[in-house]
């Protein structure tokens, strides 16, 4: 478990046990009678876990979960959303040992804190970049009466339109693979039969080969045999010339010696 | 025409040295062999065919006498090539035939086959009836010899000529002994390949039982029963039973049917020939004594 591992998980662990002690903290402060500050600190929890799952979502690979966790969000959006008004309500009140700035402040609080509740990423967001021509949704976002049904509707619509571009390009790629792989197939057939042919062939020569083994082998045996006999033959051959010579200047001799003699 | 000349000469010499007369008591059937020899291969090369046609018999018969019989079989071959010249059937045939004996005496039963091979191929044309028993004839001699490898191509050839003629029985039956010939020599891929041939060849010629007969009797055969022919051969009776020409159609195009020879794969690109259709009501005809639920 390296360094990082172990600061990535205290720091998880920290900031999910940090609402626990945020709202001790607040609390002891609070004296229990600001009520903005409480319905404030909860939505803002609510926005802090809800960012959370939708970056979940981001890094889910599996489809029906990115949708199944979107969903969540957008509930947890509307919740808070109607949330919203009653918090303005309550922003309004004065409460004792508030100053006047920070009432003011408190309206522009709530605004900011409705911003960033649409803020949060619920795949609508790029949905709606994705299928330009879907305006419904956007209008349909805009439009805060509590149809969550209604942006839910138009969100699936979305999503079948995606997946049935995904769907095309699926089906497409699959058709492409099988042809090659057909084409592939066809000429492991020709591969395969000729294979046996010659399998075939070779066995049919294996005998035949082995007949001219034999018929070569005698023939160089024969032909041994015959360069043997031919060196003898040679050799008797030159050593009777030797002996032909040999009588021959005897006979020179002889004649020269007889007309000496005459 | 002075080699035709001398060629004469030395035909009308041996003449005279084989002939036996009162002068002459026993033929000098060296000398003579040599001189005929020596004038059949002038009258090849002068091209006088019939001269050397008979010039090559008496070098035959001289060598036969000379007892050596691999060149008696050898100028007989010869002979019967230029018989082919000529044109004489009958003499061609007879002529192969007896070089193919010669062979056999020698103990040689290759070139004994061979003989018969080359005769049977140019007789072909002119007479198949012929050229197909010198086939079969070459094939049993190398099948008693044990080399039953060197018939494949004479049992292609044969196929081959019955298919010209259309006798397509007589195809199967040969294609078959094709297949029971691969089989002694474990040739499988030959043997399946056989096998599917004939099967295609009786649907060819509208013989349906015959082919679902051939096909059960195939299938008793291990060897052929899981090779990739079977299959094919399943698939097809299938769509036939089903008369589904755009299967057969498909099937015959297959792969596995033009890993075939070429004259079984032109068949097989012709194959629903004519009604499959009817096929299917002989079959629902058999059915229908059996039960008597509606078939309409």
């Amino acid at each position: 478990m390296s360094v990082i591992d172990i600061l990535t998980r205290v720091d998880a662990i920290c900031k999910k046990y940090d609402k626990y002690d945020v709202d001790k903290h607040k609390e002891s402060n609070v004296s229990g009678d600001d009520a903005f500050a409480r319905l404030y600190s909860s939505i803002e929890a609510d926005i802090d876990a809800a960012i959370e799952k939708s970056e979940n979502a981001s890094n889910e690979k599996n489809r029906a979960a990115v949708v199944a966790i979107n969903a969540e969000i957008r509930r947890t959006k509307a919740r808070l959303l109607e949330e919203i008004p009653k918090l303005q309500r309550l922003s309004q009140k004065k409460v004792k040992g508030l100053s006047r700035e920070e009432l003011a402040t408190r309206g522009d609080l709530v605004i900011a804190l409705s911003e960033r509740i649409e803020a949060i990423p619920d795949g609508t967001a790029a949905g709606a970049k994705k299928t330009g021509s879907w305006g419904t949704s956007v209008s349909l976002t805009e439009i805060k009466i509590d149809s969550s049904d209604g942006r839910f509707e138009s969100e699936y619509f979305q999503q079948t339109e995606e997946s049935n571009q995904f769907r095309q390009e699926f089906e497409m790629r699959k058709i492409k693979q099988d042809q090659g792989l057909d084409a592939i197939a066809d000429g492991l057939d020709t591969l395969k039969n000729m294979a046996h042919d010659m399998n075939e062939e070779l066995d049919r020569q294996v005998p035949l080969i082995d007949e001219i083994d034999t018929k070569v082998d005698r023939a160089t045996s024969d032909l041994k045999n015959t360069n043997v006999r031919l060196k003898d033959t040679v050799t008797k051959l030159r050593s009777s010339r030797n002996f032909c010579i040999d009588i021959i200047l005897l006979c020179i001799i002889l004649g020269i010696a007889a007309y000496l003699y005459k | 025409m002075t080699s035709t000349q001398e060629a004469e000469k030395m035909m009308i010499k041996g003449d005279k040295l084989t002939k036996l007369s009162l002068t002459r008591w026993s033929a000098d059937w060296r000398n003579a062999t040599s001189l005929y020899e020596k004038a059949a291969v002038a009258f090849r090369y002068a091209k006088e065919n019939e001269k050397a046609k008979t010039a090559f018999e008496k070098a035959a018969k001289g060598q036969e006498m000379l007892s050596s019989p691999w060149d008696a079989a050898k100028h007989m071959e010869s002979a019967g090539a230029i018989a082919k010249d000529l044109g004489n059937w009958n003499e061609v045939s007879d002529f192969y035939r007896r070089a193919s004996e010669l062979y056999n005496e020698c103990g040689r039963s290759q070139p004994a086959s061979d003989a018969l091979a080359k005769g049977a191929r140019s007789l072909e044309d002119a007479a198949p009836d012929e050229a197909v028993r010198m086939y079969t004839d070459a094939c049993a001699i190398l099948e008693e010899d044990g080399k039953e490898q060197m018939a494949f191509d004479l049992y292609r050839a044969a196929t081959s000529i019955y298919l010209k003629l259309e006798r397509y029985t007589d195809a199967t039956t040969c294609l078959l002994r094709w297949g029971l010939a691969a089989d002694k020599c474990e040739a499988v891929n030959s043997q399946c390949k056989a096998y599917l041939s004939a099967i295609i060849v009786y649907l060819y010629s509208h013989d349906f039982k015959q082919a679902q007969k051939c096909h059960n009797d195939c299938s008793q055969i291990e060897a052929f029963v899981g090779s990739d022919q079977n299959r094919c051969a399943v698939r097809l009776l299938a769509a036939y039973k089903e008369g589904d020409v755009e299967e057969i159609k498909r099937i015959g195009q297959s792969s596995t049917i033009s890993q075939l020879d070429h004259m079984i794969i032109r068949l097989a690109r012709k194959l629903p020939t004519g009604e499959v259709s009817s096929l299917n009501v002989e079959d629902k005809g058999e059915e229908e004594p059996l039960d008597e639920n509606d078939l309409t």
